[in-house]
């Protein structure tokens, strides 16, 4: 079948189906992973600085953070990731004994909508600009960092690559990917800025380490 | 805005007439885009270097553009989106009307989009009865004004809080504050409920990887987010333009975009849309249909000059270093694109004839190109298209009246012989007297009327020649001496 638009450019550009294909310019080396401390000090610099909250936290402290987290900012009803990891760090759980009611990360859009806060993970985090990148799947549905009016990513410093490329090296077939660098913002009017236009009003992030297993 | 294309852009006349809030507001939104973007790019040495392959990039993607454009459709369409060519505006605002009919759409939620802007997307879908919502803060504000954007990154910022919250409480029929967080507070609310009951969710998009058949979205609000995430059926309406050849390619222009635009690192939201949802029950749209908008770029490519404009990544750093578009806005340009870039799209897109004006809205300054992070050669492009207008050529017919057009060769040709510069610089003197008033020439006669239109001439003395000969004898004695 012609496509009339492809058929107009090769004419204007003076092409064929034939032509020959140049190969694309070069690009610059990316940037050089640093040690996993400074990255992710780096990491939790910028994402500071971008309005969010970083924290490093042991798996034990997860009960107390979530527990003021919780108190803090008045949350009542909660959605989170069902990977293996929240599992294992029994934040439902935790939830549900401090009484939030949890709604199924599955829910439908208006009970999405209804939650204060949404936890998620990351499955890659960029030091460089304090991104989180998230994919996206049945346990990981792209809501649960959308629709609350409060995201968590709980993370792991191993999450951390070194620049977009290595990134991109590993996700670019993933049908969605989404990178999150700080809460909703908007300066449209009269230019001041305002967190949590449309997406969640806060982000916070806490990266688990489990200092037993941390090789110094 | 408007939603008809211009037939002729006429910036002199509106130029003439600026409303007062306009500059100063305009000014304080391009300063601090410019000290935003000044301060991130200082952080970066490598940043002339990412402008070069950034620059190299784009214009490899344009002189191959069939074929990107070629692997594009077939990796969308593996990923299981559809794909729709639009030769014109009127094709694309059919397709996608066709679409939202297919699905009963009553309402559609939309991201902020130059290229459903450009085709005047929100009324084809009014007039079919459909309800098209802007959802960008600062385009939910002038939709419900009626006005059109005056900077492309804060199309709002020509209003002052205490008009923004005179519309909401009038169209929203309530009683808003004038507090910028109150009021994008009320529009959270509003347009929450709007999100959640669109059947349809359309964007633009910022780039096309070729590579996989990915749609690359940047947003600071979420909206963006919203509209493709949450209705079941996303169309997003993009210029042909945006293709890029690959995800590492992606890499140089993302770490450009933010930094021009805003002076930020990285947008909130970046997204990579590859296809609709691809598991059954996943959040995320059940369709995914991409327009691919030609509208006249497929011609514009004929120009090896003046094609260089395709290599734009929409950041609006050319417009908030403008002096012209610093004191006039972004209405003057009259289309869905203002500011430098607006003054060399526009004529190529819409003709010499319709925005004649535009190449002449500038005062060649070269700040846009000093800026511009693919490196559009900007006055160049200006200067050509300034030629175009004046002379014609291929493309176009002269605009220029013939009077003009021959005083113009005449004036060229003595600027190239010397002997008719000689005698030229002879004879004027002499004719200019007729129309020296004391010390100045207040009114040249037609055709230059033109160059005394906006102040005096002084009188022509091209002594040059002879007052280089006196200082050059006098130092040659003196030396001597």
């Amino acid at each position: 079948m012609t496509n009339p638009v492809i058929d107009n450019i090769r004419r204007s550009l003076g092409r064929t189906v034939q032509s020959p294909i140049e190969p694309r310019p070069v690009i610059y080396a990316s940037r050089q992973a640093e040690s996993l401390e400074s990255d992710m000090e780096h990491f939790l610099d910028e994402i500071t600085k971008l309005s969010a909250v970083g924290e490093q936290l042991s798996p034990k402290e997860i009960d107390s953070a979530l527990k003021s987290l919780v108190t803090e900012q008045n949350i009542r009803k909660a959605t989170v990731w069902e990977t293996a990891s929240l599992r294992q760090l029994g934040v439902a759980e935790i939830l549900n004994s401090l009484g939030v009611e949890l709604v199924s990360a599955n829910a439908d859009k208006y009970e999405m909508a209804q939650c204060d806060l949404g936890i998620t993970e990351a499955d890659f985090l960029l030091p460089e600009t304090g991104t989180l990148i998230l994919k996206s799947s049945h346990e990981k549905p792209r809501a649960v960092s959308l629709l609350p009016r409060i995201h968590l990513a709980i993370v792991r410093p191993e999450m951390l690559r070194a620049d977009m490329h290595q990134v991109f090296a590993e996700a670019k077939y993933s049908n969605y990917l989404v990178f999150i660098t700080g809460p909703s913002r908007t300066a449209d009017i009269e230019l001041t800025v305002t967190l949590g236009v449309h997406g969640p009003r806060n982000l916070f992030v806490w990266v688990v380490e489990d200092r037993k297993n941390h090789h110094n | 805005m408007t939603h008809e294309v211009p037939t002729y852009i006429g910036f002199e006349e509106y130029s003439e007439r600026v409303p007062a809030s306009i500059p100063s507001a305009v000014q304080q939104a391009t300063n601090r885009f410019v000290s935003g973007r000044a301060a991130r790019v200082s952080e970066l040495p490598q940043w002339e270097e990412l402008r070069q392959i950034g620059s190299d990039i784009r214009l490899h993607t344009i002189e191959h553009m069939d074929v990107y454009l070629t692997r594009l459709e077939e990796k969308v369409k593996a990923a299981g989106g559809h794909v729709h060519w639009a030769q014109t505006a009127e094709d694309a605002n059919r397709i996608v009307l066709q679409i939202a009919r297919e699905h009963n759409v009553k309402t559609a939620v939309k991201s902020k989009s130059m290229a459903t802007e450009e085709i005047g997307l929100n009324h084809a879908l009014e007039q079919a009865g459909i309800q098209a919502i802007e959802t960008d803060l600062g385009e939910y504000i002038i939709q419900l004004a009626g006005t059109g954007p005056s900077h492309i990154i804060v199309p709002a910022v020509h209003l002052k809080k205490e008009e923004i919250a005179a519309i909401f409480s009038e169209k929203l029929d309530m009683n808003a504050p004038a507090d910028p967080i109150e009021l994008a507070r009320i529009a959270r609310e509003v347009l929450r409920e709007k999100f959640l009951n669109a059947e349809m969710g359309i964007s633009g998009g910022n780039f096309l990887v070729a590579e996989t058949g990915t749609l690359v979205m940047v947003t600071n609000e979420g909206n963006g987010r919203m509209c493709t995430t949450v209705p079941d059926l996303h169309v997003a309406v993009v210029g042909i333009d945006k293709v890029i050849p690959d995800w590492e390619s992606l890499t140089v222009f993302l770490k450009l975009l933010a930094r021009s635009a805003t002076g930020q690192k990285l947008s909130t939201y970046t997204q990579f849309i590859t296809g609709p949802r691809c598991e059954e029950g996943e959040f995320g749209p059940k369709e995914f249909h991409l327009v691919l908008l030609d509208n006249g770029r497929s011609n514009v490519l004929k120009d090896p000059v003046g094609r260089e404009v395709f290599k734009c990544i929409r950041c609006g750093a050319c417009a908030n270093v403008c002096p012209v578009y610093k004191n006039v806005g972004g209405f003057a340009y009259g289309w869905f694109i203002s500011g430098p870039i607006g003054a060399i799209l526009s004529p190529q897109m819409l003709g010499t004839k319709t925005a004649r004006e535009l190449p002449y809205a500038s005062t060649l300054c070269g700040a846009c190109a000093d800026v511009c992070p693919v490196k559009i050669p900007i006055p160049t492009i200006l200067r050509h298209l300034r030629r175009r207008v004046a002379q014609g050529d291929a493309i176009a017919l002269p605009t220029m009246p013939a009077p003009i057009r021959v005083t113009a060769s005449l004036a060229s040709l003595a600027l190239t012989q010397n002997w008719i510069y000689r005698f030229g610089t002879r004879l004027l003197p002499t004719l200019m007297s007729v129309f020296r008033r004391d010390n100045w020439v207040p009114s040249a006669p037609y055709p230059l009327s033109r160059w005394t239109k906006a102040r005096p001439l002084p009188p022509f003395t091209a002594g040059f020649r002879n007052w280089w000969k006196n200082v050059r004898s006098a130092k040659t004695k003196e030396s001597a001496r």
